[in-house]
């Protein structure tokens, strides 16, 4: 073998034992519409236990459980929708015991500043809407639920424009490229330059916005992952919850 | 198992956006590929740096810069609108994204087999009266013609994949601008999707299997001649 590989293996090796008898690392898979809130949180944890760092990995709730489901190292899932959790769940691949809400949000619409909706129909007015793939987006499915519970479903669907998830829709609106965009709230009030929340969608048109979070089999055998859970669910938690706009009951 | 009638249209949606993709390609590609070849101007390097750059590019950033460009505050954008013409949202912006993202494999294509030809006839055409547009259609398009169908069927192959800049500005419409891979992006992200995400997959590599290989028989008969 040559002397560099030998090198880089001594040293590799040398920092693997280093940091696992320095510090625990909590692995969390957090659903992108989290990742301020949950960094804020980690964060704080973080400074007032010593010896616990954080490996975060942000996406979209299905690639993050697709991940989870190929061994990907995770203590911790925060997801956009209940449907990925019970599917980790029913693989075993989670703990149902440790499964909560993390936080509730609200789905919005946002867009141009001038423009008045008061209600579903007003929706009818205007000309293009982004909305995320009811089927890959949790939030495109709500908006989806809440178009047909109104009973407009048939008549927005040529203006329906769907997007990749709740932040291109925003890109969409915030560029004009659409007359308004269904949101959730949080994104709408850290992201949007051009646009304002312009109508809440009422809750009873949808399944309430909900964002569970459950420690993975490895993580509930982690006592930093189960104290970092208890954690979420303090007084001190959903108050940072309650300013980045999220409701927590 | 069988494919949704949206599903059928993602295939059909791909190979027509592919196929008008690679004729709205191949005019530019055979002219930027010639400027290239046989061109003595200044700038030349910053033109092929600029054509090449959609290969290197991240999807997405061309994606996101053909928004700003063609979207309706953009400056191509705000030409088009009083002409009734838009692209954002349709299967003309995928053509479009396809054409950006795939110009440099054509090109590259095109080039070389330009710079295969043998410079003599292209000398013997001038000095027997032919003029540089009557040397193009009978010397250079003629002897590149391998050149152009081994481009082309490089860029219908890197067209039908095209995903990053495509879901930006045509959205993932089903049925309207739901190309193969936005289809198999949406049912691979959804937790009942797998079956018909795996089914997708399949077809999408038979498909590109197939192109790729027209490409390696168009090459080998290159070399055999």
């Amino acid at each position: 073998m040559p002397v560099i590989s030998r090198i880089v293996l001594i040293g590799l090796f040398i920092l693997s034992s280093a940091r696992s008898s320095m510090a625990t690392e909590i692995s969390l898979s957090v659903a992108a519409s989290l990742r301020e809130s949950v960094t804020e949180l980690s964060d704080l944890f973080q400074k007032r236990t010593p010896g616990v760092t954080f490996k975060k990995n942000f996406g979209a709730s299905g690639a993050l459980a697709r991940q989870i489901e190929a061994g990907a190292p995770a203590d911790l899932f925060f997801a956009a929708n209940n449907e990925w959790v019970d599917y980790l769940i029913k693989k075993k691949l989670a703990d149902e015991k440790s499964a909560g809400v993390f936080a509730y949000n609200q789905l919005v619409v946002a867009g141009k500043p001038g423009l008045k909706i008061s209600s579903m129909q007003d929706l009818l007015k205007l000309n293009r809407i982004a909305i995320g793939s009811p089927k890959s987006v949790p939030a495109g499915e709500y908006a989806m639920t809440a178009f047909q519970k109104s009973g407009i479903d048939k008549q927005l669907e040529k203006k329906l424009i769907m997007a990749r998830d709740v932040r291109e829709c925003l890109l969409y609106a915030d560029r004009g490229e659409v007359d308004a965009a269904f949101v959730y709230k949080t994104d709408a009030l850290l992201f949007s330059k051009q646009t304002r929340i312009l109508y809440i969608v009422p809750e009873q048109l949808h399944e309430r916005v909900t964002y569970p979070m459950v420690l993975t089999v490895a993580g509930s055998k982690k006592a930093e992952a189960v104290a970092f859970i208890r954690f979420l669910a303090s007084p001190e938690a959903k108050a940072v919850l309650t300013r980045h706009g999220f409701e927590v009951r | 198992m069988m494919f949704a009638p949206a599903d059928m249209q993602a295939i059909l949606l791909s190979a027509k956006v592919g196929s008008v993709a690679t004729l709205v390609a191949l005019p530019l590609g055979f002219c930027a590929a010639w400027l290239l070849a046989f061109g003595r101007f200044r700038g030349k390097l910053l033109l092929e740096l600029l054509f090449n750059l959609p290969l290197t590019l991240p999807p997405v950033v061309v994606g996101y810069l053909l928004l700003l460009l063609l979207g309706v505050q953009g400056p191509l954008g705000k030409l088009l609108e009083p002409l009734g013409i838009r692209i954002i949202f349709t299967w003309k912006a995928a053509v479009i994204a396809s054409v950006v993202v795939g110009f440099p494999l054509l090109v590259r294509s095109i080039r070389l087999a330009m710079e295969g030809i043998d410079p003599q006839l292209v000398q013997a055409a001038r000095s027997l009266g032919a003029g540089p547009l009557d040397v193009i259609l009978t010397v250079v398009l003629p002897l590149s013609r391998r050149g152009l169908m081994a481009g082309s069927s490089l860029f219908f192959a890197r067209s039908l994949g095209e995903f990053g800049a495509t879901i930006i500005i045509a959205g993932n419409i089903p049925g309207v601008t739901q190309t193969l891979p936005l289809a198999i992006y949406d049912y691979a992200s959804s937790p009942r999707g797998e079956g018909t995400a795996l089914l997708l997959c399949i077809v999408s590599v038979v498909l590109a299997l197939v192109v790729l290989l027209l490409h390696e028989t168009i090459l080998q008969r290159k070399r055999g001649t």
